[in-house]
């Protein structure tokens, strides 16, 4: 039996969906979309159930990519049963969605969650009126509590059992749409298609004209992959192809009512219309308010989180916390992780000392994959943490928050409100920025905030540049060199989200109509558990690609053997590409560093320090020998180049995974190195000009 | 009397006449419950003129200035407060 699971967006579904499921979860992303797929089987009365969490959604019109899967995965799966959560405090637009539903799958258990919220803001639900009004089973839960799950369960195998298709109440439309409506279903009945699907919802879609209507999709894939990890396997499910596209009757029909004004736009409207004008008479039948006004806690939180004069002190102690605690607090975690790393890797050595092993491999060993694939993983714990702090946030409902505040200045940069965050994140790390996208619902808004997120210095690179800007700088001269070059970044990064703008190709801007869900206290499962599904794929994903850079890099800089760094193949490189870096007074070393920071930034001073000849790992000492190389010009130059390009590999490889295609990720490379050495230029024979040395 | 929905005070009630344009971004609205006949409160705007916050049919939207200078709404008059109406 196939049970999907359908809501809107924070009415719990995760929550009962992880209760059912339990560890038998499969999370990961539709074919060729970056949407969570979750699904699960379960054992439940002799019945093997294949559940599926359905992306939350607002109705089942094509919208945004949730809306697009939600509707494709109703339409061309035919679940045997649709579990629908709905929201009692918000239960009027829920139960649109609900009406949506009940048109296309009779097969419907409705499960009533949130009553406590509903309450507390004045309002009582009574099921046994909502079940009749509707005449589907509605079963009262209480998912945070776990309350009622088991029975919701219980309830959709009844349905799902049954021999006959229960009969729940339709939607009256006005006799003027009605009519419409049953002329349609008129041409309609005889037509093979009325044997697939509902004939009423075949003619409300016919009279939408809605493209898919007519459509045959070949599933080309496998249900369910028996993936021996039953964690977080790729999961990616079923990719249709279309077959062919016939035409049903009713064009004569369409053109006729269009010549009378009624044309797609306008039975859009009048079927939303009825359905909400039906919401609202049945709704004094189980809906009783008592107290109306009375402020409830999302009001009295909001009326400071939303404040004009607190709401952006609060934000900024809120994104202070999560900072310190992922990138701060998260330290000692990192530093014990690269020791563990160095420890294994001696011990390691150790023993093919003992079995006489060739040098290379040890060095190979030591050098080249412990320290490489140690320098990402001392980032997991940072990584981990934030997802933590990021499903919290999301859960609790702070996170609109943010973007409602945040809005107007993402808005300057034609951006959507939602960019924000992840944009702020980029400060903390990248990678998590960029996987912060996914919040966005129009994938162009999240490809562009993607792309741009990268020209925002992360805390590794923020370590170098102090380090560098205090040993050129020193005194209050370095604060305000400091300040520039992050005022730089954020002129850069808004100029380049105009610049894609233009450049990633959008038939229609997005709307900023944003739910403002009521704030409540997640559970704790629910933050756990997607930050170690997270922690775990973005491992999963990128170790292979870590694993063979760091190869890649320990061969480029250790061969040929027992040469001076500028001698081996990295050092060369950097030599050859010294005719780029010329133009912008950067020496050899500065091109090496440059090219070796490229596995990830926070080796560049190291790096530096071997070149210039210093021991000491100090990173000051470090700096303070390239003063006598450099002139302060040149130093700014370095650091504006060296905040600019590609953050690390680990940032690129996290790009392609989430924007799937390897074409944008190579443009935003491209990007970040011609706009780095561009700015560069700029500011080396600017400087000049203006006579600074 | 009839005004935008962009153009009301923070505290202020009217009620949805139409929507102005079309496409996805009409089709969103709808699908938030932005119907003609709806209440709608705004709650408040932000500052620096960013989105506004409103209230319909007991929950939360947050809404830029830009679509909601789409949104034409009069004023609530008796006979529409005697329909049922959802909206608190």
């Amino acid at each position: 039996m196939k049970i999907a699971l359908v809501g809107n967006p924070n009415v719990g579904k995760s929550t009962v969906f992880n209760v059912l499921t339990g560890s038998n979860q499969q999370v990961g992303n539709w074919a060729g979309k970056t949407v969570e797929r979750k699904s699960g089987i379960i054992q439940r009365a002799n019945q093997t159930i294949e559940m599926i969490d359905l992306p939350g959604t607002y109705s089942l019109t094509a919208y945004s990519q949730e809306e697009i899967i939600t509707r494709e995965y109703i339409l061309r799966e035919n679940p045997d049963v649709v579990m629908a959560m709905v929201d009692a405090s918000n239960i009027e637009r829920n139960l649109y969605l609900v009406l949506q539903i009940l048109e296309l799958a009779p097969r419907v258990v409705i499960g009533l969650n949130m009553m406590d919220l509903a309450v507390s803001s004045g309002l009582t639900i009574h099921t046994a009126e909502l079940a009749l009004a509707l005449n589907v089973p509605v079963i009262e839960i209480v998912a945070a509590k776990g309350k009622g799950i088991e029975e919701f369960l219980d309830e959709a195998i009844r349905v799902g059992t049954l021999s006959q298709d229960p009969l729940p109440r339709k939607v009256p439309y006005p006799q003027a749409l009605e009519q419409k409506v049953r002329a349609m279903e008129g041409l309609l009945s005889k037509n093979p298609w009325a044997t697939r699907y509902p004939l009423r919802w075949l003619a409300i879609k016919r009279l939408e004209r809605d493209p898919e209507i007519g459509q045959d999709w070949k599933a080309s894939a496998p249900g369910i992959s028996q993936s021996k990890d039953s964690c977080c396997d790729t999961g990616y499910g079923v990719s249709y192809e279309l077959l062919k596209t016939t035409s049903l009757p009713g064009e004569e029909l369409l053109e006729t009512y269009e010549a009378e004004g009624w044309s797609k736009d306008h039975f859009e409207m009048a079927f939303a219309d009825a359905k909400y004008q039906y919401i609202s008479e049945i709704l004094p039948k189980f809906r009783t308010t008592i107290n109306p006004g009375k402020p409830t806690w999302t009001d009295s939180i909001d009326a400071w989180a939303l404040s004009p004069i607190w709401g952006y002190p609060i934000m900024m102690a809120v994104l202070g916390l999560v900072f310190w605690g992922s990138f701060v607090a998260s330290a000692p975690l990192g530093g014990a992780i690269s020791q563990g790393m160095a420890w294994s890797a001696e011990v390691i050595v150790r023993l093919l000392q003992w079995g006489q092993a060739p040098e290379f491999i040890q060095s190979l060993i030591r050098d080249g994959i412990f320290a490489g694939v140690g320098a990402v993983l001392a980032f997991v714990p940072q990584i981990a943490i934030f997802f933590a702090f990021f499903s919290l946030m999301q859960d609790s409902g702070y996170l609109a928050r943010a973007a409602f505040l945040g809005d107007r200045f993402m808005q300057l940069m034609g951006l959507h409100g939602k960019s924000f965050f992840s944009l702020v994140s980029g400060f903390g790390c990248n990678v998590p920025g960029i996987m912060a996208t996914r919040t966005l619902e129009d994938p162009k808004d999240r490809l562009i905030t993607m792309l741009i997120n990268p020209l925002i210095p992360c805390v590794p690179r923020l370590g170098v540049m102090s380090a560098v800007v205090a040993a050129f700088f020193p005194g209050s001269r370095g604060s305000v060199v400091m300040l520039s070059l992050l005022m730089l970044s954020m002129f850069l990064v808004m100029v380049s989200a105009l610049f894609m703008r233009r450049v990633v190709k959008q038939t229609e801007r997005s709307a900023f109509v944003m739910e403002l869900p009521l704030y409540h206290i997640p559970t704790l499962r629910n933050v756990l558990l997607p930050t170690w599904q997270k922690t775990y794929s973005f491992l999963k994903r990128a170790w292979t690609f870590i694993l063979v850079a760091s190869i890649v890099v320990w061969f480029l800089s250790s061969y040929p053997q027992g040469v001076p760094m500028q001698a081996t193949w990295a050092g060369k490189m950097g030599g050859w590409l010294s005719f780029i870096g010329a133009p912008l007074g950067f020496d050899w070393r500065i091109m090496v560093s440059i090219v070796f920071g490229f596995a990830a930034k926070e080796t560049t001073l190291s790096t530096l320090g071997i070149l210039y000849g210093v021991a000491a790992n100090a990173s000051q000492s470090i700096a303070q020998a390239m003063t006598g190389a450099m002139t302060p010009l040149n130093a700014y130059t370095f650091l504006v180049v060296y905040m600019l390009y590609i953050p690390c590999l680990a940032s690129v490889v996290t790009t392609y995974k989430e924007s799937g295609s390897l074409g944008w990720t190579s443009f935003g490379v491209a990007y970040n190195l011609i706009l780095s050495f561009i700015m560069g230029w700029i500011v080396f024979h600017g400087g000049q000009a203006l006579g600074f040395q | 009397m009839e005004r935008l929905l962009g153009d009301l005070k923070s505290g202020e009630c009217a009620c949805v006449k139409c929507i102005q344009g079309g496409g996805a971004i009409r089709r969103r609205m709808m699908d938030m419950g932005i119907v003609p006949g709806v209440e709608l409160e705004v709650i408040r705007r932000a500052p620096f003129g960013g989105p506004l916050q409103v209230r319909l049919k007991g929950y939360y939207l947050a809404m830029r200035r830009g679509e909601c200078a789409k949104i034409a709404v009069t004023d609530i008059n008796e006979e529409l407060i005697e329909q049922p109406l959802a909206s608190r």
